[in-house]
């Protein structure tokens, strides 16, 4: 069984008294998401995010496959995430059924899977026959706190990185074009859900949270590790840019006050904006990377437009 | 494409009611005497859950003693038949079925004064025996009136309801009908309070309307959490009439 990492009285004194003069350890201000690194990789659809010391790589890989009866204009989309103990001590390898994992791996399923962000009838090839079996594989490679906001990062950008293979039907025949013989074409991405997470953490004693009008608890934005282990509550928040809630997911510690988490959806939705531009930035950067050589390889002339 | 209206242009859902009208809940506690320490049998909407808690009581095994708190358990059971129809598998492993029983213990750890109880454990068991959307919160509801039932102290109620929102209009306290017809949020409230221990919003809510639809559930769990006192207070007259007698 893998262990749980401790964290000595000393130092978990420490933090949380540096919290309530709102100091944290790295420096940052409570409502301060750390800086994503989105780093786009060689193959379509590979992509690694980085934040503070946290890593997640996301590798999206397709086949052609049959739909399922009930649903046969539409194709196939999974999400697998991988923990092991190189993210940390506190994951088992081969195990995924521990709570945590348990909870992050629903977190990203319900974020991007069921709020219909990707379009899946798009990936129909023959309706009830034939269509493309989507992957998305997660992989942590170091934990440093906020694995669900990183790995929801990482799939959307691979979601919007990743081409599947160009095909052509006739009749029944199905021409799947190799990537190196013909354009491959992008997935139909309907919006870019964000992740957000929050942590509570309760200065006063537990009668003070229940019964008081005080509200004095202490909210943080994108926890580290170690303020990870000492949290009393958490708050997941997926929106995107359109103002919607995908997903809020609040599963029990520290109660809260109603008005102060909606103030947290609002406090998130400036951190999706700014996300959902750097992972679209990304994109295009890596697109006109990749297309440097377009204009002296096309055969199309110049037109007066 | 549904056949039924989901909320007419009169104001009236599926079953009748109106927009911020609870489904009729009826709850008892104490009915396994004999098989656990607390139990409680609820009836939220088709809703039929019956919980049974066991503890504090000494853990099986040494590796689950914790010396500062008692060690709280949630085991859900949601059996075959509690649907439409007949389900092939147990639903034991399923990764909904986890992500509940974590929800509840979490929620109910900070709401249970577990320090009191050092060196022990308590397991509740809820079996769900009929289900009809918004589960999580009719399982709330049960577990408190187990835990009450059972003796162990908590620091309020702890009442669960879920919300929807049809178009512009929150409507309280989903069938399963509607609850697979729209978005959903599901709202745990501490007591007479607007501190929530639990707050689970599936598929999309517009970030606006979000005050509203949460305003509504909290409503609806102070109402629920109303219900739970009188029927708890009711068998409390009842056992101190049958010990004077």
């Amino acid at each position: 069984m893998a262990k749980d990492i401790e964290i000595s009285n000393s130092e978990s004194k420490f933090i949380l008294e540096a919290l309530k003069l709102k100091q944290r350890l790295d420096g940052r201000a409570c409502d301060q998401f750390r800086d994503v690194e989105i780093e786009l990789g060689e193959a379509y659809g590979d992509v690694t995010v980085t934040m503070g010391k946290t890593k997640v790589q996301c590798r999206i890989s397709c086949e052609v496959a049959q739909p399922y009866e009930d649903r046969p204009f539409e194709g196939l989309f999974h999400i697998t995430t991988e923990t092991t103990p190189m993210a940390g001590a506190q994951f088992e390898n081969g195990n995924n059924t521990g709570e945590e994992e348990v909870l992050i791996s629903r977190m990203i399923e319900k974020a991007v899977r069921r709020s219909g962000a990707l379009d899946v009838e798009g990936l129909c090839i023959i309706a009830g026959s034939k269509c493309w079996s989507l992957r998305a594989d997660v992989h942590f490679l170091d934990c440093d706190g906020g694995l669900i906001d990183a790995s929801c990062i990482a799939v959307m950008t691979a979601l919007l990185h990743f081409k599947k293979p160009d095909v052509t039907v006739l009749g029944e025949k199905v021409t799947v074009h190799p990537v190196d013989e013909r354009e491959p074409v992008s997935l139909g991405v309907l919006h870019v859900p964000v992740c957000v997470t929050f942590s509570f953490f309760n200065p006063d004693d537990t009668e003070e949270n229940i019964k008081g009008e005080h509200n004095g608890e202490i909210s943080i934005i994108d926890a580290s590790l170690k303020e990870e282990l000492l949290r009393d509550g958490v708050l997941t928040v997926t929106l995107n840019k359109n103002r919607e809630v995908v997903q809020v997911s609040k599963a029990g510690g520290l109660p809260m006050d109603a008005l102060s988490l909606i103030d947290c959806c609002h406090k998130a939705y400036g951190i999706v904006e700014k996300i959902t531009d750097q992972i679209q930035r990304a994109i295009k950067q890596d697109s006109i990377a990749r297309n440097q050589y377009a204009h002296i390889l096309s055969s199309e002339n110049a037109r007066e437009s | 494409m549904s056949r039924f209206e989901i909320y007419s242009p009169e104001g009236l859902r599926v079953d009748g009611r109106r927009w911020n009208e609870l489904r009729s809940f009826n709850c008892s506690i104490n009915t396994h005497p004999n098989a656990a320490d607390g139990s409680s049998y609820l009836e939220q909407g088709n809703n039929k859950i019956i919980t049974l808690v066991t503890g504090p009581q000494e853990p099986a095994s040494r590796s689950q003693v914790n010396t500062k708190q008692a060690s709280l358990s949630v085991t859900i059971n949601l059996t075959k038949f509690a649907k439409m129809e007949r389900s092939k598998s147990s639903h034991k492993n399923e990764r909904r079925t986890l992500e509940w029983q974590t929800s509840l213990v979490r929620t109910f750890e900070k709401n249970l004064m577990l320090h009191l109880y050092p060196r022990t454990s308590i397991d509740v068991q809820v079996h769900v025996l009929q289900l009809d959307g918004g589960i999580l919160g009719a399982m709330l509801n049960g577990i408190t009136l187990a835990l009450i039932d059972a003796g162990i102290a908590m620091y309020d109620f702890v009442s669960g309801v879920s919300v929807g929102l049809y178009d512009t209009t929150p409507l309280l306290d989903l069938n399963s009908l509607e609850e697979n017809a729209m978005s959903s949020v599901t709202i745990g409230t501490v007591g007479k309070s607007e501190k929530l221990s639990l707050l689970l919003v599936e598929d999309k809510v517009p970030l606006d309307r979000l005050e509203s639809v949460m305003a509504i559930g909290i409503a609806g769990t102070h109402r629920i959490r109303d219900l739970m006192d009188k029927e708890l207070r009711k068998h409390g007259k009842t056992r101190v009439e049958n010990l004077t007698n």
